[in-house]
């Protein structure tokens, strides 16, 4: 009964916390129980008693006992118990939680994988707690979760997330609190409604019976009167108590020993520590006073520390004899909190300015085999800049920095670091952090830095390929802000040659390296309009491991495909790139800010196309730069969402200063000409100037599409009829882009045909563009057209198939609630036929294609092609879909 | 702000060298520590570390400056 994993089996998938890190498993250990451990029975019954309320509180001051009763009253229940030790670095809900459903898995509670894992560090998906309460709501037998230190966690954010599990677990979740603070959760609530069990400072303390029963078990016995006046002086508590016992044991007359404390005036904890500490020998005392500046350690780290290799035996002996040592399995130790506390001032005291050194050793010991945010933090605590820099950068942890998720957890470390101290690696850590802010100015200044450093060790030594690969990614990086294709290329092709460079191994272990690569790669020949190549290595950045550490550059690549496929002219695929992009940053909780910009930008221009414009408005408005100045793609995607918007909305003068608008970088970008050029005519045109619209466009016909069915639009408009339907023919194939461009281009069509007199080709044209249009939802090239598309649709019966739905207007301004019936709007809607209708019918009652076929007496066949043309109809791919447009429409 | 918080017991050297920003004094059955706190931050690091070095804090006020 002792180990509650052998209730289940060990963790599931082996797995890290969302900043990458593995899990510390001795955060998931019960604390061993001294041999000397006092079992009390009145709180053992009290906690027994808890069981029956959803929290229970263990409140009291340090070494008050709160976790060895904790932990002794959960080694002896006769289920699984969770226990989750907190840590500082868990301020952040992710990875709290991702601690929390690890402290489930590892107990052998058994936590669907439906639940997820929070990808984020700093934030959870609501979704993910309903789930985990739902989960856990749903069991016969409440799971029991102890969180102990939990003062550590002072998050009023991880507050309100524990209560809503809690709440909604309702009975399937036990938890208990174990902290030296209240914690923030409306504790006036649940003592209202009577379900909180608490046990507090003044029953944690000892009674003098319990005191004198502790002593027992040191081989001091207490007379009632000594046993009284002992837990006067200790106010019954624990930790002096036990060090009392110590002090007392090592002293050559025990009694008197303890009659002198009682008398004395010290405090407590400070006083007798000292004494216990003077009385160990010389190496154990310099032990102690070392290890006190790292969290945990083992006698190898310890080692480390002292300089000397005594390290184990004396670790062990301390153990053994309880004082000050705890052991947290695997042979990692701690001090007890309270003692660490104490001892520190006693370092800083005997041997000031050592702790420094001490930091530097850890840092060192802890690269060779720790984990990478606990040596970052001792090297900085060490100042030792180069190295906790170099560490970083060797790890090739560079792009984590970049990538957001870490940007936090690692940066921090290197808040204090001061810029003319820096060798390479933190040359290089500061050009990241300036790329992060997009300050290109200041992280060039420090990338060259860095690069002529490394440039100056002509040894080629093999060791300076991470640093060297570190510097090609912030190069690239660097050419993607400046707009800069060419150098983009080179230091990706560098970085590819770095690479080889490299054990796969480390490589494999930060997947976002490479996505970020090809990402800003991708970004830069964006920018230059080499879109075929930009789209092959943005395609290779979507497909990189979907590991939570690439979600950002992988974002981030789906936004500039999508920006790719709107400029082609294909706004529906561009929609779906962004939505997936989108529902995986919120399926992660991603917080906001770190959500794709330019996937947004590139919705509200497909709302623009659309019609849809006041949600155009909102999209843009959420997605307005706040500090730093956004890269080329990103602002030349705000120009031009921002002038097509102010186009449709008449505001012409306004959408020309838009796309006047520059953008700095080093070289032009074709299609952000383009653009500017289209809007200018668009402007001409829209003003009654055919001819500047012609100009503007310039005279060689052009075999990108958007530009041709400007021009062809303009000399329409200018009286050229021939010439406009000249440059449209001479666009072939996929030349001829996207339902966008190739709709607008029919209807120029249709035009040119209704001003030659032709009226039959005129109305075929326009119908054709319509349908064609409908898919997509496109309804601004026809209320750009102008009055002769009414004239040649016609109005009155018996006309082409519904086109004055085009005229129908979503009901009411969008608000959020009604934003998606907006969105699917029927743009128009071809008459069902009467057996359409019927098959729609039956499709809404649920039934099947045979059953359908079978009660209209037709073949399954003749069902499935009425399905298509319905499908058609109505502008839908799916029968659900199709259900509900009908009932949108009232077909049914 | 200047503050003066009392603790239970007599503190030692050592120990109240974890306060260097502080002056103290020892009286009869209580230690006192006294001096300027910078904002409310400061206090509530205080009170934390005072907690964390298992020492009691029996009374805390500000004095008039």
């Amino acid at each position: 009964m002792a180990d509650p994993r052998s209730f289940g089996p060990e963790a599931s998938i082996p797995s890290a916390d969302p900043r990458g890190d593995p899990f510390l498993s001795t955060r998931f250990s019960l604390p061993a129980r001294p041999d000397t451990f006092l079992r009390r029975d009145r709180l053992v019954a009290h906690l027994d008693r808890g069981l029956s309320v959803p929290l229970t509180l263990i409140n009291g001051s340090a070494g008050a006992g709160k976790t060895l009763l904790a932990a002794d009253w959960a080694a002896g229940l006769r289920q699984p118990v969770a226990w989750l030790t907190a840590d500082g670095t868990d301020e952040a809900p992710g990875v709290f939680w991702a601690y929390v459903l690890e402290a489930l898995r590892t107990a052998g509670i058994r936590v669907s994988e439906d639940v997820g894992r929070p990808a984020h560090p700093g934030s959870v998906d609501h979704a993910l707690l309903a789930r985990l309460a739902a989960d856990l709501g749903g069991r016969a037998r409440p799971a029991v979760l102890v969180v102990d230190e939990f003062e550590r966690v002072p998050s009023a954010e991880i507050a309100e997330q524990l209560q809503f599990v809690l709440h909604h677990a309702a009975r399937g979740m036990r938890l208990v609190l174990v902290t030296r603070t209240e914690p923030l959760l409306p504790l006036h609530r649940y003592r209202a409604a009577g379900s909180i069990a608490e046990i507090r400072g003044a029953e944690l303390a000892f009674t003098p019976g319990e005191a004198a029963t502790l002593l027992d078990s040191h081989g001091l016995s207490l007379t009632g009167d000594a046993a009284r006046a002992l837990v006067e002086r200790t106010r019954g508590w624990a930790a002096g108590l036990r060090l009392c016992a110590l002090a007392a044991q090592q002293s050559s007359d025990p009694e008197t020993y303890l009659k002198e404390f009682e008398a004395g005036q010290s405090t407590v904890a400070d006083f007798l520590l000292a004494e216990v500490l003077k009385r160990q020998p010389a190496q154990a005392q310099d032990l102690l006073l070392r290890v006190s500046v790292v969290e945990r350690f083992r006698p190898g780290l310890a080692d480390a520390l002292t300089g000397r290799t005594d390290g184990e035996p004396i670790i062990s002996r301390l153990h053994r004899e309880n004082a000050f040592v705890e052991h947290l399995g695997r042979s990692w130790y701690r001090l007890h909190p309270l003692f660490a506390e104490i001892l520190r001032t006693h370092l800083r005291e005997r041997r000031p300015g050592l702790e420094r050194e001490l930091h530097r050793r850890a840092a060192r010991w802890l690269s060779r085999c720790g984990s990478l945010p606990e040596t970052l933090a001792h090297g900085a605590a060490a100042g030792d800049w180069e190295f906790t820099a170099r560490t970083l950068v060797d790890d090739l942890a560079i792009g984590q920095l970049l990538s957001g998720l870490r940007t936090e957890a690692l940066g921090r470390p290197f808040a204090r670091l001061a810029p003319e101290t820096a060798g390479p690696a933190a040359s290089i850590v500061l050009a990241a952090r300036e790329l992060c802010r997009r300050d290109l100015r200041r992280g060039l200044t420090h990338l060259q830095h860095a690069q002529r450093q490394l440039d100056a060790d002509t040894t080629d030594d093999p060791g300076l390929a991470p640093a060297r690969l570190s510097c090609a990614l912030l190069e690239v990086l660097a050419a993607r802000l400046a707009g800069s294709p060419l150098r983009a290329e080179q230091a990706a092709k560098t970085a590819g040659e770095l690479q080889g460079l490299i054990p796969a191994e480390r490589l494999d272990r930060h997947p976002e390296l490479t996505a970020l690569l090809l990402t800003h790669l991708g970004s830069a020949l964006v920018w230059a309009g080499r879109f075929d190549e930009a789209r092959s290595a943005l395609s290779r950045a979507v497909r990189c491991s979907g590991s939570p550490s690439t979600t950002l550059p992988r974002q981030d690549a789906l936004g500039h495909l999508a920006l790719i496929d709107y400029l082609n002219g294909w706004p529906g695929q561009a929609e779906k790139k962004v939505l997936t992009a989108m529902g995986e940053a919120q399926r992660l909780g991603l917080p906001p800010p770190l959500r794709t910009g330019i996937g947004r930008l590139v919705l509200a221009a497909v709302a623009v196309d659309r019609d849809e414009l006041d949600e155009a408005q909102a999209l843009l408005e959420e997605t307005a730069p706040h500090g730093g100045a956004p890269d080329p793609v990103e602002a030349a995607g705000r120009i031009v969402a921002t002038s097509r918007l102010l186009l449709a909305r008449g505001q012409v003068r306004d959408a020309l200063r838009t796309v006047r608008t520059s953008v700095p970088a080093e070289v032009v970008s074709p299609w952000v000409e383009e653009h500017a050029a289209l809007v200018a005519s668009a402007g001409h045109l829209a003003e009654g100037r055919p001819e500047a619209a012609v100009e503007v466009l310039g005279h060689t016909p052009a075999r990108r599409p958007a530009r041709a069915v400007a021009a062809a639009h303009a000399r329409l408009a200018a009286g050229a009829g021939g010439e406009a339907l000249g440059i449209l023919d001479a666009l072939t194939g996929a030349d001829r882009g996207g339902p966008a461009l190739t709709v607008r281009a029919t209807l120029v069509r249709a035009q040119a045909a209704d001003q030659a007199g032709d009226l039959t080709t005129a109305r075929r044209l326009a119908t054709q563009a319509l349908l064609d249009a409908r898919r997509e939802r496109l309804r601004r090239p026809f209320l750009e057209a102008g009055p002769w598309l009414r004239r040649v649709l016609g109005t009155g019966a018996g006309l082409p198939p519904a086109w004055d739905l085009l005229a129908v207007r979503p009901p009411g301004p969008p608000t959020p609630g009604n934003r998606t019936a907006v969105r699917h709007q029927a743009l128009v809607v071809e008459q069902l036929s009467e057996r359409e209708r019927d098959v729609l019918q039956r499709l809404a009652q649920m039934m099947s294609t045979d059953e359908i076929a079978a009660d209209l007496y037709v073949s399954v066949n003749t069902v499935k092609t009425h399905l298509k043309s319905v499908f058609r109809k109505l502008g839908v791919n799916r029968r659900s879909d199709a259900v509900r447009r009908a009932r949108e429409l009232r077909l049914l | 702000m200047r503050y003066e918080i009392r603790i239970d017991g007599h503190l030692s050297e050592t120990l109240a060298g974890a306060f260097p920003e502080l002056d103290h004094v020892v009286t009869p059955d209580q230690t006192l520590l006294f001096g300027q706190i910078v904002d409310e931050a400061h206090l509530y690091g205080l009170l934390a570390r005072f907690q964390s070095l298992g020492l009691l804090v029996v009374e805390m006020r500000r004095l008039p400056e």
